[in-house]
């Protein structure tokens, strides 16, 4: 008996090999790939909003300090019918949008030129390095002082502030291509431009990605903290006017907002990435 | 017939530790069109370095290499190198990896489309012809590998211990494979293993190399008719002197940069 039963169940585990094709199956598989890391990802805010919702309700905290969710929720929903969240979110978005185009395009360049031409890394790389060290808020005095308090100073800031990792993981990038596969392109006569885009490209995609994700987070820092100093709209001077006025319930409404922006658009970049390199999930 | 490559005195030296090394001395190796040619030896005796030489990848080295009386300044289309890991872009499919190689082949789309198709086939890669490297075994990147090399059409096919890296029953394979597709290709072939069994089974010759410095110690002739089988007895005659002539060079001591005089002793005991 022991032993069929052992045959059965060994049936059994060997069976959905064959199973596993249908359409239920699939769907299984999609919710077990897709669904669940997703769910593993709220246990945390979970854990932490009955805490939130406790706290406020016992009084653990002053009320001014930690306002109750559903006072926040109603701030929300009373910004949101104003369209004074709206155009806060609107500025910000902007001035993020604005800067990180530029600092990608000045980090991808400059990242470019480093990791392709020694002589411009030896160049470029001691000063670029040492600037890479200064925090964004610290450039705030002295770019005031050259660029006003106006829109530039913010566009810029972000800019500089996006640009740094994007220049350095580019050139990583670049740097990091296998230099067999460059001898590849060496035995089919391929030209510089040839070898860029079959090869020195292609291998540097991951790492360029990887500065383009740091670079859109230190783009949000920058605004915030940009936003937090000199301007008088925009989520980071909600922050401080909310602060200044005791309104905790703002101050939570633009953290939220600024949180969620910085996740929806990493993810967005996640998945452009990976349509990039399929190559790397599909069978793996 | 084109693909004769001729090599005079060549000489090759490295800097290692701010010491020079000499890697090649005095090498010369005349190879005629649609030759197979095997070159073993110990390592450390300038096997691959010789081997990037004929395919134009490394410079600066003294004498002259000639393609079909033309001196080698750098690689060329009309000499297809296949490398001891197959090097295919892991961001390339099967297809997509062997096309590279017709990047800058004065071919129509539809010419290069049938090229790399035709070459699929030579190396029975077909079916997985959209396959990423990374779902591919070791013997499939590898035919892949060669079906890039030859996709060109080159006169010369260089081979740098191409089966280095498989496992004994599909680098068994892959030899009888090979042997195939130079009878129907009728290019040269010149192949760097370190497998003495591989390069008298393939080769029409195989050039021992001495180490430190790297020369040429041997030059075994193998008669044995094609396709030919690995219990053939000239084969096994041929492979039993050339295994007496590597072991009589055996490693060479570091210090001195000579033959070990014990090892060169003992075979006459």
């Amino acid at each position: 008996m022991t032993s069929q039963w052992t045959i059965g169940s060994a049936i059994a585990r060997n069976g959905p090999a064959v199973v596993r094709t249908g359409r239920l199956a699939q769907t299984v598989r999609w919710f077990r790939r897709g669904v669940v890391p997703w769910l593993w990802g709220l246990v945390f805010p979970a854990v932490l909003f009955p805490i939130w919702l406790a706290g406020s309700h016992w009084g653990w905290l002053p009320e001014q300090i930690l306002p109750k969710p559903a006072d926040v929720w109603g701030t929300l929903l009373e910004m949101l019918r104003s369209g004074e969240l709206k155009a806060h979110t609107g500025i910000s978005l902007l001035r993020v949008v604005s800067g990180f185009v530029m600092g990608t395009a000045a980090g991808l360049s400059l990242g470019a030129a480093m990791g392709l031409s020694r002589t411009t890394d030896d160049y470029v790389r001691p000063l670029f390095t040492a600037i890479a060290q200064v925090p964004a808020l610290a450039w705030i005095p002295l770019a005031m002082l050259l660029l006003g308090i106006g829109e530039t100073l913010k566009i810029v800031m972000i800019a500089v502030a996006a640009c740094i990792p994007i220049a350095m993981n580019t050139r990583a990038g670049i740097r990091h291509v296998p230099r067999e596969f460059v001898e590849v392109g060496d035995t089919f006569k391929f030209s510089a431009w040839q070898k860029l885009r079959l090869v020195v490209l292609p291998g540097a995609i991951p790492s360029i990605f990887t500065g383009l994700r740091y670079g859109l987070t230190h783009a949000w820092i920058a605004l915030v903290s940009v936003e937090l100093v000199a301007s008088s709209e925009g989520l980071g001077y909600l922050l401080v006017w909310g602060r200044q006025m005791f309104w905790l319930d703002t101050v939570l409404v633009a953290m939220i907002v600024i949180g969620l922006i910085g996740f929806i658009t990493d993810t967005l970049l996640a998945v452009i990435e990976q349509h990039l390199q399929r190559w790397r999930i599909d069978g793996a | 017939m084109s693909g004769h490559l001729n090599v005079q005195h060549i000489s090759k030296r490295f800097t290692v530790d701010g010491g020079p090394i000499e890697v090649l001395s005095d090498v010369s190796l005349s190879i005629r069109p649609g030759e197979f040619v095997s070159i073993v030896g110990p390592s450390g005796c300038g096997k691959s370095t010789l081997l990037r030489l004929l395919a134009g990848l490394d410079h600066g080295f003294d004498g002259t290499i000639l393609h079909d009386g033309k001196p080698i300044l750098g690689t060329s289309l009309d000499r297809g190198i296949v490398f001891q890991e197959p090097r295919l872009f892991p961001w390339a499919n099967v297809r997509q990896n062997i096309g590279l190689g017709l990047q800058n082949a004065p071919l129509s789309a539809a010419q290069k489309a049938e090229t790399i198709a035709a070459h699929i086939g030579l190396v029975g890669l077909q079916g997985f012809e959209r396959a990423y490297p990374h779902q591919l075994s070791g013997g499939m990147a590898q035919r892949a590998a060669i079906a890039r090399g030859l996709v060109n059409r080159p006169q010369i096919l260089l081979l740098d211990e191409p089966f280095g890296a498989l496992d004994a029953m599909t680098r068994g394979k892959m030899q009888v494979e090979l042997q195939r597709i130079w009878a129907q290709e009728k290019i040269t072939m010149v192949l760097v293993t370190h497998d003495v069994d591989e390069a008298v089974f393939l080769g029409d010759r195989v050039i021992v190399l001495a180490p430190r410095p790297g020369r040429i110690s041997h030059i075994f002739e193998v008669a044995a008719q094609r396709p030919r089988l690995r219990t053939d007895e000239g084969l096994v005659r041929v492979r039993n002197e050339i295994l007496l002539a590597l072991e009589g060079q055996g490693p060479a001591s570091a210090s001195t940069g000579r033959p070990d005089r014990d090892l060169l002793a003992r075979p006459a005991a």
